[in-house]
């Protein structure tokens, strides 16, 4: 199916939106999980936590979603295809599993969340919300996502080879009359 | 300035013998890699839940939250 272009531009701004507004949520995201980390000061420690969670949920994966919903539609319904050129692989492939690390990681939030908000904390809890990971995964997320960016913008050439063959069959329907002669 | 792509060129790709270039093998390289040590740490660690990330366990008895961070004095 291919897109009408005046929905073919909504869905790739919606796509461009939502996957630069996810890649400044992680920045900000990574801006908490550095305070929550080297902080002396226990009650941004815990407030680091809460706005973590917070923004995990309410910011970060609607704008992840968007992103991988918006980015399929794009593919899928213009001439670039899922599977045809392995730049749009790629992000498919950064994309899946970006998402699937967050929603694995939400728990963890969640449980952080849940201890920092506690009105008294042990010092065994304090040291457990020093905990690096949100650090970790906020980075590798950067990464991910600013791999991503260069991928889309840059739109590398190449072709897998279902791609070759699907170019060669295009070609083949369009020109079935110089074909017969 | 050369306007970037809307729509995939009809000759990118096309043209070639079917050898998949650098970049590709690259990224696909590192893929593999980042794919397996993902499922190392989901086998050697567990799930990928709080249990996963949580050092130690037990929670100690002394309260410090309170205590370490006073409100401001009247």
């Amino acid at each position: 199916m291919t897109l009408t272009p005046r929905l073919r531009k909504f869905a790739l701004t919606a796509h461009v939106t939502s996957s630069v507004g996810w890649l400044g949520a992680i920045v900000g995201f990574l801006a908490l999980a550095v305070a929550g980390l080297t902080s002396q000061d226990i009650q941004l420690v815990r407030a680091s936590h809460l706005a973590m969670r917070l923004t995990a949920w309410y910011v970060i994966v609607p704008l992840s979603f968007a992103s991988l919903l918006a980015g399929l539609v794009s593919a899928l319904g213009t001439k670039w295809g899922l599977f045809r050129h392995y730049w749009v692989l790629f992000k498919l492939l950064i994309n899946v599993f970006a998402n699937i690390v967050l929603l694995m990681y939400m728990p963890t939030l969640d449980h952080f969340a849940g201890m920092a908000a506690n009105a008294t904390l042990s010092t065994g809890d304090l040291q457990m919300l020093r905990d690096p990971s949100a650090v970790i995964h906020a980075s590798l997320a950067l990464l991910l996502l600013l791999v991503a960016t260069v991928l889309g913008l840059y739109k590398p050439r190449a072709v897998t080879p279902y791609g070759r063959r699907r170019m060669r069959e295009d070609r083949t329907l369009s020109q079935p009359e110089t074909q017969e002669e | 300035m050369a306007a970037r792509p809307t729509q995939p060129d009809s000759k990118a790709g096309t043209d070639d013998n079917g050898t998949t270039p650098r970049w590709v093998k690259v990224f696909g390289i590192i893929a593999l890699i980042v794919l397996l040590l993902f499922i190392i740490v989901l086998i050697t660690r567990g799930s990928h839940g709080p249990g996963r990330h949580l050092r130690g366990g037990g929670s100690q008895t002394m309260s410090v939250a309170l205590v370490e961070h006073p409100g401001p004095q009247s």
